[in-house]
């Protein structure tokens, strides 16, 4: 077991870290939808910019403009609006630049599809580099009479030969 | 030197480059500058009583004429170095068919009816609540103003203070296009 | 005073080019003499940019105000203290600061190597000395600080109202330089072993404490800043992913990565490449962040006002990517590992894959950060990335980070066994799922949160175990009683336990990020006696009460505290006007509590103050991200604390002592 590439872990962990990923963006949205209408209307708040700040969202900035978007916000989902109409609104009058997320179409995809494609290439740079790492080992037959160390006696023989190494520490 | 290293060179040259090109032109930019999206669209709506408690403003009921809408505060004080601009269209252009209409942004009723008694604002001064027509027309700083055209569309808008020059020659355009 | 601080910059300037020009000439013609001399002038040069810096503060501190630094950022009501800080907190003054930082670690350099100087030293020194050169050539001729004004007046602008509201200012700028600056010194160790063709792996353990170290203050540095957004800005929250904040994190993140993977390198010989390329990215991301700062290309609550700097930044950016990665690229057919990769579970492919997940973190924050000015540039469009996006897309990849900070000291090198580590992590594991459960009986609905708290207790879990594991080990090896064995340990361990002491670190501040999931808040507007409850608190607006200060105006809001029918106080959030500024600044008025902060800031008045608008926030577990943050730091000066003997390593692996005599 011990030096074999645990191929079926591997893939167990990318299921489940996919399944994560999906999760974690769909858990976003659900906040607008339920909960008082305050919570709601924060929710909203959250995904406008505050257009007299630098980067603080209508929810979180204390600037008079921010209140008064978040009592519009609530006004308008007290009477019934959804949460995108509100934000298409708000998008008329000052542009896209008024939603803190960029919009998912376009050239507005990379932001949101650029870390996901990185993080599935680096698994996947990982897995060939330690598969071509550990292939050179199995074709390397001397290692295979050295006795197992237990973990403490390991520790103890790394930190031997680290400080004989000299190291700077 | 290997096919290896000439590609790694190569990728470096084409990153730095993309960088250079990136940044370089971001350089040219000015952050600060926000695009004025309801250019060319219709106006929004308002109906607005005056800060002194008065008559009211309706934009549909302005249909016809071109409408000078000018977003300000007490507390603005680049407000005031346009004031002299404006008094002046209002003065010259009152009776030819447009309307100046100052609209107050987060100030208060008494700060903003003491401002104008005390510089004597001849234009009506319209007073709004929540701010709802601010938020309405995207206004992000002061002082902002609209020139809306005899059809009700947004025609410019002006950011920061608007000088004599500025506003004659939006004036003349849109009373061009009226007659047209 | 104009006169001498001009006169030391330009003498400051003239020696880094002698400095630079000597240690060039003197490795290429191999003389030892030019190269001592050149290693001198380190000193000569701090002794100038220390110069420069004093004439500045004197010329603050006596309202000298023909120089027109003085005159925009000082006046005669400014207090001293908040005058001492006006030294750097605009451009040209934080130029100066920058340069005497700068100079500091140069003679640092200097002094450690005095004594055989290693034979990569000249170019290290050259490549410092061409960075002293292009900052102090910043200060000399594009933003000089000592430009004087035609016409005195007779009273300055004074500091903006926001820098002179709190003392923080006073720390976060100089622990961000600390930091920021630092990474130029393995960046220099990388670029002379580049340079020489020695890719040894030496350059990476005489570097690896300054680049801890560096580390440890941009840790206190983004800490402080945090803790500046919390207390001081008002808006109830301590990150607000403002461009100039990102790019202090992401060299941050990048040296963090780079301190795992020279692990590698010690131990193995491996991952030469990365680490070259890490100390590379490490420095160009300062490069590009002081760029970004400076330069306005992006809009920011920190950026300075636009400046001419921003062509001579990009230049230098450009120069420094351009010479960095073109020497990793040229010099990498001679960066072949040494060692193999034995076995996955191994601590060298957790170190890999936390590098793997940091860097992608890095390239979230960056792409986030300039995405903005890529839309620009490509289309007309505007568009604004802001908290949603990173934190929704940054989400996982920060767990996967964390586990991974739990899983790596459990792991050997080379080779661990799996029933080994099914016994070390049954532990943790089961620990961290008992909270995920408790945390979603007690009504906690948001999985991250929950699952941040699972493994965030997994971590500490797991780290504690190791500590107590090396103790144990050590006192049963030295037949010492455990106690006893404490200090020793930890005194032999000094890396590996200042790694479990940030590990915990980051588990804590961690909690405190996902706690945030539970705020609650609320505005209300009060009249003058009347109270509001909120979330077991009965506030009550007191009244205003104006209390007129030198160089502005405070509106105090006392609100009296009720809990559970005890008083607990009053609270007094404040509005400050000051002249110069258009909008008043808001202070806000924290309880920090243990487990909850109460947070009470005022919005508006109303009525001449008969009425006002409050915004009360309830923020669990703020207080743990500055314990989290100070452990960061603690466990960073742990490892990079220097043993009593100490000697420079040798150049090759010699077994310099007999095994015998290691504890």
């Amino acid at each position: 077991m011990t030096g074999r590439l645990p191929w079926a872990g591997l893939a167990l962990a990318a299921a489940l870290l996919t399944a994560a990923a999906a999760l974690a963006f769909a858990a976003i949205s659900s906040s607008e939808n339920s909960g008082t209408l305050e919570q709601r209307a924060h929710a909203v708040a959250a995904t406008l910019k505050c257009p007299v700040c630098h980067d603080l969202s209508a929810a979180d900035s204390p600037a008079p403009v921010a209140q008064q978007m978040r009592a519009q916000i609530t006004e308008e989902l007290r009477a019934g609006r959804t949460p995108d109409q509100i934000r298409a609104d708000f998008v008329a009058a000052y542009g896209e630049w008024i939603l803190l997320s960029p919009p998912q179409r376009g050239l507005g995809l990379l932001p949101w599809l650029a870390p996901g494609l990185l993080g599935v290439a680096g698994l996947a740079l990982l897995a060939v580099t330690l598969r071509r790492w550990s292939r050179q080992h199995e074709a390397d037959p001397t290692d295979a009479a050295a006795p197992e160390l237990s973990a403490a006696d390991r520790r103890l023989l790394d930190r031997a030969l680290a400080a004989a190494r000299g190291e700077v520490d | 030197m290997g096919w290896r290293r000439w590609t790694a060179l190569a990728a470096v040259v084409a990153g730095v480059g993309l960088t250079a090109l990136l940044l370089g032109s971001g350089l040219g930019h000015d952050p600060n500058r926000l695009p004025a999206t309801l250019v060319g669209r219709p106006a929004p709506d308002f109906d607005l009583q005056a800060i002194d408690g008065g008559q009211r403003a309706h934009l549909a009921e302005l249909r016809g004429e071109v409408v000078i809408l000018n977003f300000w505060a007490s507390w603005c004080v680049a407000c005031q170095t346009e004031e002299p601009a404006l008094r002046d269209a209002f003065e010259r252009y009152r009776d030819r068919g447009v309307t100046l209409l100052g609209v107050s942004f987060q100030d208060s009723a008494t700060d903003a009816r003491a401002y104008a008694a005390s510089r004597r604002i001849p234009w009506m001064l319209l007073d709004d609540p929540g701010s709802r027509t601010g938020l309405a027309y995207g206004v992000s700083g002061l002082p902002e103003t609209y020139f809306i055209a005899r059809d009700g569309r947004v025609s410019y808008k002006a950011v920061g203070p608007v000088n004599q020059d500025l506003v004659n020659q939006q004036l003349r355009r849109l009373q061009a296009e009226g007659a047209a | 005073m104009a006169v001498l601080g001009t006169i030391a910059v330009g003498l400051a300037f003239a020696t880094a080019a002698y400095g630079l020009l000597a240690a060039v000439v003197g490795a290429r013609r191999r003389l030892p003499a030019l190269v001592e001399s050149s290693r001198t002038a380190a000193y000569s040069l701090l002794v100038m940019v220390v110069a420069a810096n004093a004439a500045l503060m004197l010329a603050i501190l006596s309202n000298d105000f023909s120089i027109r630094y003085v005159a925009e950022n000082s006046s005669l009501n400014t207090p001293v203290f908040f005058k001492v800080l006006s030294l750097w907190s605009a451009h040209e003054g934080s130029l100066l600061l920058w340069n005497l930082v700068l100079a500091g670690y140069l003679a640092a350099i200097a002094l450690r190597f005095r004594r055989k100087p290693p034979e990569t030293l000249p170019w290290a020194l050259a490549v410092m000395y061409a960075v002293s050169l292009f900052y102090l050539f910043l200060v000399m001729v594009l933003s000089r600080p000592f430009a004087s004004l035609a016409e005195v007046p007779a009273d300055g602008r004074g500091p903006l109202p926001l820098l002179q509201n709190h003392w923080l200012m006073a720390v976060h700028p100089p622990f961000l330089y600390l930091g920021y600056i630092g990474f130029s010194v393995p960046f220099a160790f990388a670029m002379a072993s580049l340079i020489t063709g020695q890719v040894s792996d030496w350059w990476v353990r005489i570097t690896r404490r300054w680049t801890l170290v560096a580390w440890g203050f941009l840790t206190v540095g983004l800490t402080l800043g945090a803790l500046w957004s919390y207390a001081v800005l008002g808006w109830g929250g301590y990150w607000a992913w403002d461009p100039v904040e990102n790019v202090a994190l992401l060299p941050w993140l990048t040296a963090t990565a780079f301190l795992h993977t020279s692990m590698v390198q010690e131990r193995r010989g491996m991952l030469k490449l990365v680490n070259l390329a890490l100390a590379v990215t490490t420095f160009s991301l300062t490069t590009f962040g002081t760029f970004l700062t400076r330069a306005g290309v992006v809009a920011s609550v920190h950026a300075f006002t636009k400046s001419l700097v921003g062509p001579a930044y990009l230049a230098f950016l450009l120069l420094v990517l351009a010479a960095g990665f073109g020497l990793v690229a040229l010099r990498s057919q001679q960066l072949r590992s040494e060692g193999r990769f034995d076995s996955a579970l191994a601590r060298e492919s957790a170190l890999l894959g936390n590098a793997w997940v940091i860097l992608t973190l890095a390239f979230i924050v960056l792409l986030g950060t300039i995405f903005p000015v890529l839309v620009e540039t490509v289309s007309d469009r505007q568009v604004a990335v802001g908290a949603p996006y990173f934190n929704q897309v940054g989400k996982l990849p920060f767990l996967v980070l964390l586990v991974l900070m739990g899983v790596g000291p459990l792991l050997a090198w080379r080779r661990s066994s799996w029933v080994q580590l099914r016994g070390q992590v049954g532990m943790p594991a089961a620990a961290g799922a008992a909270v995920v459960v408790a945390t979603v009986a007690l009504g906690g609905r948001s999985w991250a949160a929950a699952a941040t708290f699972g493994i965030a207790t997994f971590v500490l879990v797991a780290n504690a175990g190791e500590l107590g594991r090396v103790i144990s080990s050590f006192a049963r090896s030295n037949r010492r009683p455990l106690l006893a064995a404490f200090s020793a340990a930890v005194t032999r361990n000094r890396r590996l336990v200042g790694a479990l002491v940030v590990h915990s670190g980051v588990a804590v501040a961690a909690c405190a990020i996902a706690a945030s999931a539970f705020a609650s808040q609320t505005e209300i507007s009060l009249e003058r006696g009347q109270q509001v409850g909120f979330q077991g608190y009965v506030l009550r607006y007191e009244g205003l009460r104006p209390q007129p200060e030198p160089q502005r105006m405070v509106l105090r809001a006392p609100v009296s505290l009720v809990q559970a029918g005890r008083s607990q106080g009053v609270m007094e959030p404040a509005l400050n006007l000051y002249p110069a500024a258009s909008e008043p600044i808001a202070t806000p008025s924290i309880r920090y509590g243990p487990l909850t902060d109460l947070y009470v800031s005022v919005l508006g008045f109303d009525e001449n103050g008969q009425r006002a608008t409050f915004r009360v926030l309830l923020n669990p577990g703020v207080s743990w991200l500055w314990l989290g943050g100070a452990m960061m730091a603690f466990g960073g000066a742990v490892a990079a604390w220097p043993p009593r003997h100490r000697a420079l390593p040798a150049e090759d692996l010699v077994l310099a002592r007999p095994l015998a005599e290691v504890g």
